[in-house]
């Protein structure tokens, strides 16, 4: 089971193997539970996008296209429903486990800038106020791994834009930070 | 447990049936449908462009510039503002459904915004060469209401200008024909006044007042420049002023000279049928 693609998984189900969507759920659940803390702070609220997300992409399976990256499609889903409950919940914080902390901390390359470390929530408090255009790239970038080419399915923006976003998404935490730096060191 | 919870409730929802897949054919239709949209609305987008091409090329309303600020209220007047804002509309819409397709998928905008609107230039510049314009010209003079509705700056009199062949000519007033019929046209102490001749093909800028118009700038223009005009002139004329029409229309739509006006007048004075009087009147 665990040798077979996304993709030829969503096959079997769509010729009425619907217990295969069991195994799209395990592979899954934690990649966009996580993904989506991004989007909250409450875990109900979470699970409850979550479950949206996974009847979603069963309902509309026959919309996904096999040529393409199955991962792409329902993290595309997934972030729909996040940005859908962003808007209804403002002022959502992002919380950040202690690996994506340090995480971003690396990925910045803050340390080289400036010598004092960050507490969690400063970086936290950045990372919550930029604007969702580079926020979402940064996310998908920095905590969900994923390449130019997959963020670029999933925002559904060139390759290229990607690049930029993230690129000046990275400029933007530095300065921020160096900013908040400075402010401690008065 | 809870990772399980969550699997365990999705798919009791899909072995109950409570959630279903979506019909293949629902992704098909959407499909098509979007892709019927999208070429409609471009088609749209070429059609209302060549149709502002030709009203700009082929009636009165961009001339009345030459004027200076004498023709802005006549240009105004007379622009096409529902084809401009159908092209928009429909040049918008052709822009939000091509995102919505699969053609856009991971292209940047900026480029197909450019692509589009260049096709739709293009393609609108070319269908100049195959008479639509004229085609559905045709049809707002004969009534056809979407075509009338559209070019309804064509064929609604103006207030601040007017265009025609000139017809009658004297020091005080000239009597054109114009789409709407014969017009009076009074030059009564305009300076500069050119030399105009019968048949001259005019455009003046001023005043309405009934189916008179008081001049306040005039010039002589070239009559191929005015094609729409001259047709609207043509059709009212020729096809209109035959033997079975000319009791229909009203006076000032008819051949009359100055004994018939005076005759037609008097025989009013004497409260006779005005259908009698242009009868006896304009033999």
């Amino acid at each position: 089971m665990d040798q077979l693609k996304d993709e030829q998984i969503v096959e079997s189900i769509l010729n009425d193997d619907k217990e295969l969507y069991r195994e799209v759920i395990r592979r899954y659940e934690n990649k966009l539970s996580r993904y989506l803390s991004k989007f909250s702070n409450n875990k109900d609220d979470i699970e409850d996008i979550l479950q949206i997300v996974f009847i979603k992409a069963y309902k509309n399976l026959y919309g996904f296209d096999i040529n393409k990256k199955f991962s792409s499609w329902i993290y595309r889903i997934a972030h729909n429903e996040g940005i859908n409950h962003l808007k209804k919940q403002k002022n959502v914080k992002i919380a950040l486990d202690d690996l994506e902390y340090k995480l971003i901390d690396e990925k910045v390359d803050i340390k080289k800038e400036i010598d004092q470390g960050f507490l969690k929530k400063d970086i936290e408090g950045v990372m919550s106020s930029m604007d969702n255009k580079y926020k979402e790239p940064l996310v998908l970038f920095f905590f969900e791994n994923m390449s130019y080419e997959e963020i670029s399915d999933v925002l559904r923006i060139p390759k290229n834009t990607v690049g930029t976003l993230i690129m000046r998404g990275k400029s933007q935490i530095k300065e921020k930070l160096i900013e908040i730096s400075k402010k401690h060191a008065r | 447990m809870q990772d399980k919870k969550l699997e365990n409730t999705i798919m009791g929802k899909i072995k109950t049936g409570q959630v279903k897949l979506k019909s293949k054919y629902v992704f098909i239709a959407e499909k098509l449908g979007l892709g019927t949209a999208f070429t409609f609305s471009v088609l749209l987008s070429v059609l209302f462009f060549n149709l502002i091409l030709f009203y700009l090329k082929e009636t009165d309303n961009l001339k009345y510039l030459s004027f200076g600020k004498f023709g802005i209220l006549a240009f105004l007047e007379s622009f096409p503002y529902l084809l401009v804002v159908s092209f928009i509309v429909f040049i918008g819409l052709s822009g939000y459904l091509i995102t919505r397709s699969d053609v856009s998928y991971k292209k940047p905008f900026g480029y197909l915004a450019v692509g589009l609107v260049s096709f739709i230039i293009v393609f609108g510049i070319i269908s100049t060469y195959f008479n639509i314009g004229q085609s559905i010209e045709r049809q707002a003079r004969t009534g056809f209401a979407p075509a009338n509705m559209f070019l309804k700056p064509l064929t609604d009199m103006r207030d601040n200008g007017v265009a025609g062949v000139v017809f009658e000519q004297t020091d005080d007033y000239l009597v054109i024909q114009t789409p709407h019929g014969l017009r009076n046209i009074e030059t009564e102490g305009i300076e500069n006044l050119p030399e105009i001749n019968k048949g001259d093909f005019i455009l003046a800028v001023g005043d309405r007042n009934g189916f008179d118009f008081k001049v306040n700038q005039i010039k002589i223009v070239d009559k191929e420049n005015m094609g729409a005009i001259n047709r609207g002139i043509d059709f009212k004329f020729d096809k209109n002023l035959d033997d079975k029409n000319i009791k229909n229309l009203p006076s000032n739509m008819m051949f009359f000279n100055k004994e018939d006006k005076e005759c037609i007048k008097k025989c009013f004075e004497e409260k006779v049928n005005p259908r009698n009087c242009f009868k006896e009147c304009h033999k």
